[in-house]
């Protein structure tokens, strides 16, 4: 039944389908043709209109009533826009009216040319009727007789142009004879009558020649032309409508069929459909009536039948059940609301598995469910309530389980005594498994230490039928003994007749253990180093233990019964009572440091912990409180706190000290309207000594330093190290600069004094930068900001020296800001750029590198040096981002070079040792790699020697995670820094850059040649490459190829340049190669 | 309802505009107005008619031949193409070209998109292409777009030649005094210049020279009463030929497209030719060549005021 009406639904759908798609083509077909047909119309009824226009206008013109020709400017023009749009060969609208086409535009086309030469003849003719009254008029002046002559001759003439006939014709011409025989005697005379017959003749034949035009222009049959196009155009019409007519009839008749078709599809559908509705309904009655719930799915998993029961079993899935429901969403329904499990009570994972199973639902119920699959591919479900059974099955389970389970131990026996069954408990307590006890009799258990009196006595207080108690003093299987309280009672059937006993036992040995702790506990509070107080409700002292007494001399008996506050020290508030009461009330507990006086009235902190204990109506019974006493712990704690304010070397105050005090001095200062001194010095040399000497020097060294700088200032002055080789002196209250000046020369006259350091002697000296508050600026910060840069600007000055900060420092300052604002916005605005300097190998004049270089075109301040905005960006943490960004472009770049041409080409980037803390590590070099497709080994990363010397095992770590991607480490302006072979045998570097400056003095300066053999032996040694920068003249190439130096950078071979300048280099540089 | 009343009225309002106020006369006067003109166009027609990118070494634009604040010419006796190369012929105007009823001196092309794509394939002029001048264009993102605002199918030969001609039919000398005069101010031509008038009719100038453009609308042998070319004593130049480069017909010799007097007091030299330098010469040779009579000068120096009053306005011609 079902396959059937499938098969007429397809039936059904595709008649329907075809028969929208016929009326559409007829409706498409219909409206397409008449389109065509209308526009078709429309030019023929325009050109028929056109061509009318013409023939008037052309009438007028030949009888001169039209005094211009725009209006055939018009006409024209529109013409041949027509024949364009008309004349296209083998258009579909006008099919096989090609050559009627063209016959008609032909013959247009030549009226066209006739008209052309007749607005010309037309205009020749009335220039010579404007012309001759004027030509007249000359004649006049001669002679006027023959003027009157020439009048009646024009009176003519000009009738023959308006209505001309040949009579006339025959009259003017004798008329124009006449003329031509009169003769003047003067020449020019005769010359003005013979203008005037030239013009009389070329008039006539003018207008013969326009009358002869305009004939040929009348006798173009392009009227007739038009005719047949328009006949054939009507007669093409008509076949096409014809044709189109026993389309549209053939395909109504073929639609009218089709509906026919579907009509009778229909009905037999609605016939089939009736009968299994029939079927259906008494298939559902017969199920809606089972005891089980019944449900069926068909092949495409959706419900298709089920029962009232089945809505029962399920009642929330009331709403959902209807014939369609698929499988999926009822699955849905269900999860977390039937828990389905196997026969056996194994848990089972899924929603309805297949085969028999148990079902249980959120509300209790147990169903026994079966799912079977059907022939179709779909599902029956069948569902028992089983809840009964399994009620009944569980009460039994319950109770075997509280005997399974029961703290005490069991035991059944019959009446006999033979023990018929143990619960664990008894096999737990007793060492016996339940195997070994049953058919035993209890008296496995027997210690000895029980009379047979005793025994006798239990066994007739059973067997009357009562309840017997006691206690067994027992024997485990292991023979050790153990207390048990016992209760013993007889078991009766329905009869009332003793079938069994049951001995439900408890083991007592906790109870025993428990007054053992209570023991214990008493002795802790006795012996405890802890001060302990309980109080009453009222807080009256209960108790205290003898800790107590140690610590705050007051023996027991004089403290019970009195109130905690005779400990009282008097040095908390009466709100800090307040606040710890409320909180051992609210929370139970408090706890904090509190001061407390003795019995001999010294005070002393105690750490305090107060418990509040309540009855199990939650009302207080007692307060516990128990203390210690932490003096010693106060003692390490201020330690501490010194350790924080103060530099471990020397004792001063360190940074954080130091800015407190400053903006305390600041305060009292601004209260007492006294000026502040701010020195900020720093040791010339301290690093020499650090890195000669070593660390432990260098530490004593400081602490002398600290002792020289502190016998320099008064007790008032602060001396603070601010850092590595950095010191302050704060100086409060000085009434002139000159004090600072003065302090400064002692200390700068004390620290270039020798220092004697294990038996050497040791020669440093500071520089010193002096700000005076308020006059140069009014916070911390600022000051001690200030200071440093005049202490910079004391060290440019030459060491050994002090410097005041001044306005045009200030104005540094504020540039620097300035620059560091705009270098902030600078990669947004495009600002820089990487310039790009090749790096070439002498020997054989190849580029093999480049050096990557950043620019700033500043857009007001032009370009800006690296070597001013570089530290900008270290500061600033800017070069965080402007690294990456340098980097990630020079790559692209790179990789664009490599994919033109330049295979081999490889490029060096510089890094700034603050680019490790600011995100530049080996993943994102990686991905930098991956996205350009570029190989590690064509990078090159240029660390600075202060990199180097800024060894620490970050930086190692850093370099060499870098160094693991492949990529090579090269040192740029090797030379110039204090790096030792040690540096370079730590840092894994590959390339050593020679330094410009020992280069430029090449070949003529000896201790620049020596320096620069130097370098080379040493990289030679370490295996090291090298490269020479700043080459600018061939004796250099010369001196440093002979010196074994043969990678060569510098303007000899390239000024650095955009990577634009530097392709163009780059090809023309290859030619002048190839071309050597 | 309503919308057809108003039409109604605005009908009858400029259909009595048109009857009342406009004297009958062989020449019409320009419009005012072109309400039809699409303005998108014009726009993007002007800035392609001005550019350079239509030649191929980038150094002419239409405007370099027809520049448009000395009379929509480059008052040359023959035009410089590409790379100095001079050209054939006297440059036409550009003003009033959209009333002329055929293009170029030898009326080759119907239509002024026609017309525009002319130069540009020229050797002797822009010596391009479409395909050249395309991709030029498309490398321009501002040009892209504004045709993608206006075409669907954005630059095409097509499209660019519709542009150039909507902005050349917006170049329009109206409100001449003479048309003032037309339309029925007395006070606009002085009784010389009216006068002028007169001799221009009444010596028959007129039959060719008329309608809106005073001329341009029909084509004339040069030489209609005497030997042009055989008394100008120069050799006969291709372009001498006229309407014959077009047809191959002997009749069509030396028949050109009667030029606009519109703008002639202000575009010397003239004639196809570039033969005389000054309107009063130029008078004076349509009389002898085209009239068969030496006209006094008294009555030359009337026609050359009145031709002086035909000079109309636009708002980039500064004559």
């Amino acid at each position: 039944m079902k396959l059937k009406s499938t098969k007429y639904t397809r039936r059904l759908l595709l008649l329907l389908s075809l028969s929208i798609a016929l009326a559409l083509l007829l409706v498409i077909f219909w409206d397409d043709e008449s389109q065509i047909h209308s526009e078709v119309s429309n030019q023929l009824i325009e050109l028929k209109e056109l061509e009318a226009r013409l023939d008037r206008d052309v009438l007028r013109v030949t009888s001169f009533l039209l005094s211009h020709y725009d209006s055939l400017s018009v006409i024209s023009l529109r013409l041949k826009a027509l024949e364009k749009a008309m004349r296209v060969p083998g258009q579909r609208r006008y099919k096989t009216l090609d050559a009627s086409i063209a016959a008609y535009w032909d013959s247009m086309n030549e009226k066209l040319e006739v008209l052309e030469k007749i607005k010309f003849q037309a205009a020749v003719v009335r220039n010579g009727i404007h012309y001759l009254p004027l030509a007249a008029d000359s004649v006049k002046q001669i002679d006027i007789d023959v003027y009157r002559q020439v009048l009646a001759l024009l009176n003519e003439l000009y009738v023959y142009d308006l209505f001309y006939s040949d009579s006339q014709l025959v009259e003017i011409n004798k008329g124009v004879e006449r003329l031509e025989m009169i003769r003047f005697s003067d020449a020019e005379n005769q010359a003005v009558l013979n203008g005037m017959i030239f013009h009389i003749r070329a008039n006539l034949d003018d207008l013969s020649e326009l009358g002869e035009l305009k004939r040929r222009y009348l006798s173009i049959a392009s009227l007739e032309k038009f005719e047949q196009l328009h006949q054939r155009y009507e007669k093409h019409r008509f076949d096409e409508t014809r044709e189109k007519q026993i389309v549209i009839v053939t395909l109504s008749l073929v639609v009218f069929g089709l509906l026919l078709g579907l009509w009778y599809i229909v009905r037999s559908l609605h016939l089939a459909h009736h009968a299994l509705n029939q079927s259906w309904m008494r298939l559902h009655d017969a199920v809606d009536n089972l005891s089980e719930a019944f449900a069926l799915f068909d092949g495409d998993n959706r419900l298709v039948l089920f029962n009232r029961r089945y809505a029962e079993f399920y009642p929330w899935l009331k709403e959902k059940l209807k014939r369609g429901l698929s499988i999926d969403s009822l699955k849905t329904a269900n999860r977390n609301r039937v828990h389905y499990s196997e026969i056996t009570g194994k848990q089972l994972q899924g929603d309805l598995p297949e085969g028999r199973y148990l079902e249980k639902t959120q509300e209790g119920a147990w169903y026994l469910a079966s799912n079977k699959p059907t022939s179709e591919g779909g599902m029956v479900c069948v569902r028992t309530d089983i809840t009964d059974t399994k009620r009944n099955e569980r009460q039994l389970s319950k109770l075997s389980r509280a005997l399974e389970q029961s703290p005490a131990s069991v035991v059944i026996t019959s009446t006999d005594g033979t023990i018929e069954y143990v619960n664990p408990k008894f096999e737990a307590v007793s060492g016996y498994t339940a195997e070994e006890a049953i058919g035993q009799n209890p008296r496995i258990l027997k210690s000895g230490n029980k009379s047979t009196e005793e025994y006798r006595e239990m066994w007739n207080t059973l067997l009357e039928g009562r309840e017997w108690r006691g206690n067994f003093h027992n024997r485990r299987k292991d023979g050790s003994v153990y207390w048990e309280a016992a209760s013993i009672s007889p078991l009766r059937d329905d009869s009332g007749k003793i079938t069994h006993f049951i001995a439900v036992k408890e083991d007592v040995t906790a109870q025993k253990r428990a007054e053992d702790q209570l023991r214990m506990n008493a002795t802790v509070f006795d012996t405890t180093s802890e001060g302990i107080m309980v109080t009453d409700a009222d807080n009256l002292i209960k108790t205290v233990n003898p800790a107590f007494s140690r610590i705050t001399g007051y023996e027991a008996e004089e403290v019970i019964g009195r109130s905690p506050k005779i400990l009282s020290s008097g040095r908390h508030t009466e709100n800090f009572y307040e606040q710890l009461w409320s909180s051992v009330m609210q929370n139970g507990y408090w706890s904090g440091e509190i001061w407390n006086r003795k019995k001999d009235g010294s005070v002393f902190p105690e750490w305090l912990s107060i418990a509040a204990i309540k009855s199990d109506d939650g009302l207080v019974k007692e307060y516990v409180a128990v203390f210690s006493d932490i003096t010693k712990h106060k003692q390490d704690e201020e330690k501490i706190r010194y350790q924080a304010n103060f530099d471990a070397l020397t004792g001063l105050p360190n940074r954080s000290l130091l800015t407190d005090r400053l903006s305390q001095a600041i305060l009292s200062a601004n209260r007492e309207k006294w000026n502040l001194g701010l020195l900020f010095i720093d040791l010339d040399q301290f690093k020499v000594v650090n890195d000669t000497f070593g660390h432990v020097v260098g530490d004593e060294l400081l602490q002398q330093v600290a002792e020289r700088i502190r016998e320099c200032v008064r007790e008032a002055d602060t001396v603070a190290r601010f850092g590595g080789d950095e010191f302050v002196i704060l100086l409060q209250d000085i009434e002139d600069p000159d004090v600072a000046v003065a302090i400064s020369s002692k200390v700068i006259e004390a620290l270039t004094r020798s220092f004697k350091l294990y038996g050497r002697e040791i020669f440093i000296g500071a520089s010193i930068g002096i700000t005076i508050y308020p006059e140069d600026a009014g916070t911390a910060d600022t000051l001690l900001r200030n200071a440093d840069m005049a202490m910079y600007q004391a060290k440019e000055h030459g060491r050994n020296t002090y410097q005041f900060f001044t306005a045009s420092m200030q104005r540094q300052t504020i540039e620097r800001q300035q620059l560091e604002q705009d270098l902030r916005l600078a990669i947004e605005r495009h600002e820089l750029e990487v310039y790009y300097q090749p790096v070439v190998k002498a020997e054989t004049g190849k580029v093999s590198s480049l050096e990557a270089l950043l620019r700033w075109n500043h857009p007001k301040k032009g370009q800006i040096s690296p070597e001013v905005f570089i530290p900008i960006a270290e500061d600033s943490g800017l070069i965080g981002n402007i690294g990456k960004w340098v980097m990630k472009n020079a790559c692209i770049q790179l990789s664009h070079w490599r994919q033109y041409g330049h295979e081999q080409l490889t490029i060096a980037v510089n890094l700034s040792s603050r680019q490790r803390e600011l995100g530049f590590d080996a993943s994102y070099l990686q991905e930098v790699l991956n996205e350009t497709g570029l190989p590690a080994d064509s990078i090159t990363l240029e660390i600075t020697e202060s990199l180097l010397m800024r060894d620490t095992e970050e930086t190692v770590d850093w370099l060499g995670s870098l160094k693991r991607l492949g990529v090579k480490l090269s040192v740029d302006d090797f030379g110039t820094g204090y790096s030792s072979l040690s540096y370079l045998k730590r840092f894994p570097v590959n390339v050593l850059k020679i330094d410009r400056s020992f280069v430029h003095d090449l070949p003529d300066d000896p201790e620049s040649v020596s320096l620069v053999n130097t370098i080379i032996a040493m990289a030679k040694s370490l295996k090291l490459g090298l490269v020479a920068e700043g080459v600018e003249n061939q004796e250099q190439v010369d001196f440093l190829l002979s010196a074994g130096c043969d990678l060569l950078q510098g303007f000899h071979f390239g000024r650095p340049m955009p990577a634009a300048a530097l392709t163009n280099w780059l090809a023309g540089y290859r030619r002048e190669i190839g071309g050597r | 309802m309503l919308n057809y009343l108003k039409l109604f009225v605005i009908f009858l309002y400029s259909a009595a505009i048109q009857c009342a106020d406009i004297r009958h006369e062989p020449i019409q006067p320009l419009p005012l107005h072109q309400p039809d003109l699409n303005l998108k166009l014009v726009d993007l027609g002007d800035r392609l008619f001005h550019d350079t990118r239509l030649s191929q070494d980038g150094t002419i634009s239409c405007a370099s031949c027809h520049v448009l604040s000395a009379g929509g010419t480059d008052r040359l006796p023959v035009s410089v193409g590409v790379g100095g190369i001079k050209g054939g012929i006297k440059a036409p105007t550009v003003y009033n070209s959209g009333f002329n009823f055929t293009q170029f001196w030898d009326g080759r092309a119907d239509t002024l998109e026609e017309q525009a794509a002319g130069p540009v394939h020229n050797p002797i002029e822009m010596n391009s292409n479409w395909h050249e001048v395309i991709a030029k264009l498309r490398r321009d993102p501002d040009m892209v777009m504004s045709f993608e605002a206006i075409f669907d199918d954005g630059i095409t030969p097509q499209n660019i030649v519709v542009s150039i001609a909507e902005f050349e039919r917006s170049l329009v000398t109206a409100n001449s005094r003479f048309d003032r005069w037309l339309k029925g101010d007395d006070s606009a031509l002085t009784d010389f210049e009216l006068s002028g008038y007169r001799l221009f009719k009444s010596y028959g100038c007129i039959s060719c020279h008329q309608g809106k453009n005073v001329g341009g609308n029909l084509f004339a042998y040069m030489g209609a009463m005497g030997d042009y070319f055989k008394e100008r004593k120069k050799e006969i130049t291709p372009a001498d030929l006229g309407r014959f480069n077009v047809t191959g017909k002997e009749e069509d010799k030396h028949f050109f497209k009667v030029p606009s007097l519109r703008l002639a007091a202000i575009n010397p030299p003239y004639f196809h030719d570039s033969s005389v330098e000054t309107l009063t010469e130029a008078v004076q040779v349509m009389g002898r060549y085209q009239l068969g009579r030496d006209i006094p000068a008294e009555d030359v120096k009337a026609m050359v005021a009145f031709l002086n009053t035909l000079v109309g306005e636009h708002r980039r011609l500064k004559p």
